[in-house]
């Protein structure tokens, strides 16, 4: 293998090279110094190779015949090769991407950039502090050289910051060496560390000089805005270069002279990262401009890297492991996405919509985005999870907290910007530009990072166990998007029922039941995508990941499954709902609690592996420590999914403005995955205290409000899929107090209820879809008298409100009866009986859902109108064969459901005796009910119809108006504000306090970023000064000053 | 003879007792309303007149199928809220199908008529009976409040929701019945009892000088005469139901026809007295006293 002395000779070799060329020579020049990056690489990746395969020996590199202390020696390693493999790569890439800038500025560019590469790579493989100093000069000098290639004011300026504040960084570094060399006499890193240090008086203040330098070349919050203001001004790709080559390296540098450091120093690194992390984020949410974000971004994560390199006494062994996988998603992500903003050229995040003229870099986009915001599968959500596991086992947990918070601001700035680019209005009719040298790179860097991180879950305990076939079958449709949406279909329902075929036998019970209504569910949902024309492009790599997200967790076995599970499902349904017309902010809305929920929930995974051995999913059953902590941060982050009173905001927007066949997917079935984790929780944990008082206790109340807020709201709406959308909200408060009950028939109304209301909702989502898709509006009151011209939509609404209002003899009863049955089993009056008025109440909109749009008087647009498409027929009638086999049939559905869950609940099940229920309280017979009530409609409809055999029809408008003759159909129909009075009666009980809150809140985190923001004025004399207290601040705090 | 047989004849015939008992309860009522108002008043059998007056008319319409099955829903509601219970306590013969449910059934089985009678008035396409049928429903969902907790605090009483074990507990005499055992229960049932009679405070809904007639507006001949059968059998079922609940039920015709009859007056009475309330009025009453009475006789019957 070559020595890797060779990198730095034939770098300084070429370098001086170019010098030497000629005029007009720059595009040889060039070419030369991609060929010595390339080469470089290649000797680095050699040797990366050689250490993961072979596991050879390290290497030390001898500069001269003496050997150290007398001499420089550079070290060769497993870290050193990859690091240098790092910073070499992207100096190719980003070099082959600046090709056309840096040729237009003249050979010397070159040398700069070769001159920073080299430099970074002799600063990640020395070992000797002066030559670690004299190098990372050398660096920054090439920065600034590159910096000021664009020469506006703004670079220069940056540049010459720049200049100002690494002279002093570099300056107190050099202070540092000096007196260390003082007092222990050497240069060489090994050596000093083999030195007792502590006993030496006074070298705590050289120590304290190194690694503050150290920590400032990282730019920590608030001494950063010199380097904010070159990322801002500077091109993307020397943007790129700063945030992946030099932080890499700066963190090697800081990985490597970390031992130095005492305990209590080391402490307050980290402290200063998770407060640059913190605080960096909260910035970025105010920021407009692209680059200065993508600046924030960078900063906050360096800093949390930092964070957890400061705390890697603490973490322990893992912190390799997480260090490498946020850093390797940071680095692929944001030179990515510094190239990209290179590319299209925007100022403000806006105006990004414009990628849409070039779907590749969209979807690039969106890859770096999420592999930034630390999701499944991308490294960084590997190491993500594991450093809150670390923490959460040595109770740190205010510092989950802070990491949570800060991740939490990355995924607010992100996600709007994505929102952005997919749904803003394009400002004008430019297209993009892009060259094929700035396109490798990014192509190559997004292949990377899945690359990365199915490398780094194999090498991850757990992760190595996580069924990624699911997943890669989604990922597989994204290479077939070119096909027709209907043999995309075929193959997507394909996929999903001999996924079904195969599995569905080592489903256990309470699985099977979700198994079922997932996977069923989604194939009939996906019956009616053949209603869909054309390409149909971006749907179905995400409706299958929602789908492989939600079959993963029910066949979850650890926790790190059942998370990774969740986060799929999220991402998955985030696109789907992102694709309505007016979704951008809802789809915002639902990403934002989606992710707090997401990260409740990995807060509480954390907590319960405290001191366990493994991770699998029984660590819930038994849990030593925080266990009301816990159950409360997993119920709460499983609340968040079924949209409980208070996290509940997201759904109207999210799932009313969905598409026909997206609104019952996510309405019928993402918001059992709630339920099934919740479920899970229960029957691990069982009941939780807090004090005297029960969790269960509590979510009783939580349910009965949601239940009574959700129908209400629903009973007042004008838009025909938000009152279905509250309606949902609803229902699973109902769904949530049968959990409450934690008794068996509480838990059969439960489970059961599930099963219908997704029959109910997606009957009634997609029957409502189908009238929208021909009158194309939601408003209720535009429509009217559809019954003539939409005769089976029309039916299918009427059996599911039917069922959903619980009339006997449908299969809605059963949950009426059950819920009745339970609460006074139970003896929980006062919920009962507000959740039996939630349920009244539920005729209300029921009514006015089938009145105001089927009955009544028609409008003239619509006299001719279509029937809803086929394909959006045919799952609603397939569901309505269920309800009414279910309806005469009541123990096909209850009495399996009963007997899974006998184990759980052995005490007061039901009695059945044919179809035929019996509880201590009462009894139903479903079959007779249904035969009595049909007997009875036969016998005096024969009846009527042999009276009336010669009716005369009439059109709707032919009615009687007491002596005067109607006007016009519109005046005529009755549907705006159609409970007027109840509005008047109980009206303010819906009062958006609720959306309110949530919106200050929103507003409140805002004003705070914009404030902190106006600490960087762009005076580079204040950001002198930032330094300087800086140093000043953290030598008296961690000196025992204050 | 086969049991189910002649479980169908006997249904048929309560129905036909009731129906006639119906019938006649309404022309009594409208004389003695009359009588007091110092006016002669319609012969008691007028209603029967009526009847067949609406089924000999010739021209009939129909605005669609919805329109054309809402009375058969409505009268199915009646009919059938009538077959689910048991009539004459302690004789077999007229148990009519009450072994299919107990109380939550007919609870939520009249919702049935309600919500056909609803579809078919919005067919009719006139805003009159929409209106009617908004006000109704606005109604409904506030007088069932009240109800359901009474429900409850007596199935908790009683530890049973079958009707039959209800009355059989209030057997022995006058202060058995619930009306004495459980005031609170009582009282809450009878004020929600007013409103489901449809008459005054609680008329809003036909309001017959406001909204002609409300939901029944576009029906006329052989339809309006269904609906009027189902006028005469659907008070009567809901009079048995709340005599079995808080009166003690009833071992023979007689005594039931007496009872429901004293019941009904009890509507009759406060609606001649009461004017009428709006929608919103009315929702609010029943959220104020009735639903602390309601919720009182839960936690009454709760801890006794």
């Amino acid at each position: 293998m070559v020595n890797p002395i060779y990198i730095i000779a034939v770098f300084l070799g070429i370098a001086f090279s170019i010098g030497l060329l000629r005029k007009n020579t720059e595009t040889f020049a060039g070419i030369l110094s991609l060929l010595t990056l390339g080469f470089a690489s290649i000797v680095s990746a050699q040797w990366f190779y050689s250490f993961v395969t072979a596991d050879i020996e390290t290497f030390q590199i001898f500069t001269t015949a003496f050997k150290p202390p007398f001499s420089i020696n550079l070290m060769m390693g497993k870290d050193e090769a990859l690091f240098t493999l790092m910073i070499n790569a992207i100096g190719l890439f980003g070099g082959l991407y600046m090709f056309d800038k840096l040729k237009k500025a003249g050979k010397n560019s070159f040398i700069a950039l070769l001159m920073l590469i080299m430099g970074l790579n002799v600063v990640v493989m020395t070992r000797d502090l002066f030559n670690l100093f004299v190098f990372l000069e050398i660096s920054s000098i090439a920065v600034a050289g590159l910096v000021i290639l664009t020469q506006t004011t703004k670079s220069i300026s940056a540049g010459f910051k720049y200049m100002i504040a690494t002279g002093i960084i570099a300056g107190i570094l050099l202070i540092g060496i000096a007196f260390i060399y003082s007092y222990t006499g050497t240069l060489n890193i090994d050596f000093i560390l083999v030195q007792n240090l502590e006993a030496t008086k006074g070298i705590s203040i050289a120590v304290f000089f190194i690694m503050i330098a150290i920590v400032l070349e990282l730019k920590p919050f608030p001494a950063n805005g010199w380097g904010l203001d070159v990322y801002c001004s500077a091109q993307s790709g020397v943007g790129a270069l700063l945030s992946s080559a030099y932080a890499t390296a700066s963190i090697y540098v800081l990985m490597k002279l970390l031992p130095l450091a005492p305990e209590n120093l080391q402490f307050f690194i980290a402290t200063i990262g998770i407060i640059t992390f913190v605080f960096s984020n909260l910035m970025a949410l105010k920021q407009d401009n692209p680059k200065r974000m993508l600046g924030y971004s960078s900063v906050a994560q360096i800093g949390l890297l930092t964070a957890v390199i400061g705390l890697s006494s603490v973490i322990g062994s893992y912190t390799y492991f997480i260090v490498i996988s946020i850093l390797i998603s940071h680095f692929l992500a944001k030179a990515g996405l510094f190239w990209i903003s290179g590319i299209i050229k925007q100022d403000s995040i806006k105006n990004w919509s414009i990628l849409r003229t070039n779907k590749i870099l969209l979807v690039l986009f969106g890859i770096f985005i999420f592999s930034l915001a630390g999701l499944p599968p991308f490294p960084s959500f590997f190491g993500k999870w594991e450093l809150v596991m670390q923490l959460a086992e040595t109770k740190n947990f205010i510092w989950i907290f802070a990491i949570l918070i800060g991740s939490f601001f990355e995924i607010v700035f992100m996600f709007r910007w994505l929102g952005y680019a997919i749904k803003l209005d394009m400002p004008n009719n430019e297209k993009i530009k892009v060259k094929l040298h700035q396109l490798i790179p990014l192509l190559f860097f997004a292949a990377t990072t899945f690359i990365a991180g199915y490398y780094i879950s194999s090498e991850h305990k757990y992760a190595s166990l996580i069924n990624y076939l699911p997943l890669a079958v989604a990922l597989g449709f994204a290479f077939i998007e070119f096909l027709p949406a209907f043999i995309k279909n075929t193959l997507a329902i394909a996929a999903m029922a001999a996924y079904y075929y195969f599995n569905y036998e080592s489903y256990t019970d309470i699985q099977g039941v979700f198994a079922a209504i997932f996977i069923i569910g989604g194939i009939l949902t996906l019956i009616a995508g053949y209603a869909y024309k054309g390409k149909r492009q971006g749907f179905y790599p995400f409706a299958l990941m929602m789908f492989a997200g939600l079959i993963g967790l029910v066949e979850a076995t650890t926790t790190l499954e059942f998370f990774f599970a969740w986060e799929l499902m999220t991402i998955g349904s985030y696109f789907l709902i992102l694709r309505g017309k007016k979704s951008i902010k809802h789809a915002l809305s639902y990403m934002l609690f989606s992710m707090g929920g997401a990260y409740l929930i990995l807060a509480g995974f954390g907590m319960a592996a405290i001191g366990k051995s493994d991770i699998s999913l029984n660590i819930l059953s038994n849990v030593e420590l925080y266990a009301p902590w816990i159950f409360g941060l997993l119920a709460i982050g499983f609340m968040t999914k079924t949209a409980s009173i208070g996290l509940h905001i997201w759904l109207p927007g999210a799932h009313a403005e969905a598409e026909a066949d997206v609104s019952p997917m996510v309405s019928a079935i993402l918001l059992k995955a709630g339920v099934f984790g919740l479920i899970m929780l229960f029957l691990a944990m069982g009941e939780q205290f807090i004090g005297n008082i029960s969790f269960a206790y509590i979510l009783s109340w939580v349910a009965v409000i949601t239940a009574l807020m959700g129908n209400l709201m629903a009973a007042f709406q004008e838009d025909a899929k938000k009152l279905l959308a509250y309606s949902s909200i609803g229902a699973l408060g109902y769904v949530l107090f049968g959990l409450s009950l934690m008794s068996h028939l509480g838990w059969l109304t439960a489970v059961s209820f599930s099963v219908t209301h997704f029959m109910f909702k997606a009957l009634l989502f997609l029957a409502i879809g189908g009238v929208v898709w021909r009158v194309k509006t939601k408003d209720m009151y535009k429509m009217g008298g559809l019954i003539k011209k939409m005769p089976f939509s029309f039916i299918s609404v009427l059996i599911g409100i039917i069922v959903l209002a619980g009339v006997p003899p449908l299969t809605g009863f059963a949950g009426k009866w059950l819920f009745f049955q339970a609460v006074v089993e139970k003896q929980w009056f006062l919920q009962g009986a507000i959740l039996f008025f939630s349920g009244i109440i539920t005729f209300l909109y029921c009514f006015r859902l089938i009145h105001t749009i089927f009955l009544g008087q028609p409008k003239d647009e619509h006299r001719n109108i279509k029937e809803a498409p086929f394909w959006i027929l045919v799952p609603q009638y397939l569901i309505l064969l269920v309800i009414m086999l279910f309806s005469m049939l009541p123990n096909s559905l209850l009495k399996p459901i009963g007997e899974m869950l006998l184990p759980y609940f052995p005490n007061g099940a039901i009695t059945w005796d044919g179809q035929m229920a019996t509880t201590a309280l009462g009894y139903w017979n479903g079959k007779i009910v249904m035969f009595i009530v049909i007997g009875i409609f036969a016998v005096v409809l024969a009846w009527l119809l042999f009276m009336n055999r010669k009716a005369k029809k009439v059109k709707q408008f032919n009615i009687g108006y007491a002596a005067e003759r109607p006007f016009l159909p519109e005046t005529t129909h009755f549907a705006y504000n159609f409970f007027a009075p109840y509005q008047k009666a109980v009206g303010f009980l819906v009062a958006p306090g609720i959306t309110n809150f949530w919106q200050r809140v929103d507003e409140g985190v805002h004003s705070v970023s914009d404030k902190f923001t106006k600490i960087y004025n762009g005076n580079g004399q204040s950001y002198l000064i930032h330094i300087v207290a800086f140093i000043l601040v953290i030598y008296l705090i961690s000196f025992g000053g204050f | 003879m086969d049991p189910l047989f002649k479980q169908i004849l006997f249904a048929l015939l309560t129905l036909f007792i009731v129906l006639n008992y119906g019938l006649l309860v309404q022309g009594i009522t409208r004389k003695i309303g009359a009588r007091v108002g110092r006016r002669y008043g319609i012969p008691f059998y007028q209603p029967y007149i009526d009847i067949i007056k609406n089924y000999s008319k010739r021209t009939r319409i129909s605005h669609g199928i919805m329109y054309y099955i809402a009375p058969v829903f409505r009268l199915t509601g009646g009919i059938g809220l009538l077959m689910f219970m048991p009539v004459i306590f302690g004789n077999n013969m007229f148990q009519n199908f009450s072994f299919s449910g107990d109380l939550l059934l007919i609870l939520y089985f009249q919702f049935f008529g309600v919500l056909g009678m609803a579809l078919g008035a919005g067919e009719s396409g006139h805003p009159h009976s929409a209106i009617g049928v908004s006000r109704g429903l606005s109604q409904v969902t506030a007088y069932e409040l009240p109800l359901t907790l009474a429900v409850i605090s007596l199935a908790v009483q009683y530890q049973t929701l079958n009707i039959t074990e209800i009355v059989a507990a209030q057997q022995g005499g006058i202060l058995n019945w619930s009306f004495f055992t459980n005031p609170l229960a009582s009282i809450a049932m009878l004020l929600a009892f007013l409103a489901a009679m449809g008459r005054s405070p609680f008329d809003v809904v036909l309001a017959p000088q406001e909204i002609p007639i409300g939901p029944p507006t576009e029906f006329h001949s052989g339809l309006l005469g269904v609906l009027q059968l189902n006028r005469a059998i659907f008070p009567i079922a809901k009079l048995i139901l709340f005599m079995n609940l808080l009166f003690g039920g009833a071992s023979s015709w007689g005594e039931l026809i007496i009872k429901t009859f004293f019941i009904y007056m009890l509507s009759v009475v406060v609606g001649v007295v009461y004017p009428r309330f709006r929608v919103d009025q009315s929702v609010r009453w029943y959220l104020g006293v009735p639903l602390v009475i309601g919720v009182a006789a839960v936690l009454v019957s709760k801890f006794l």
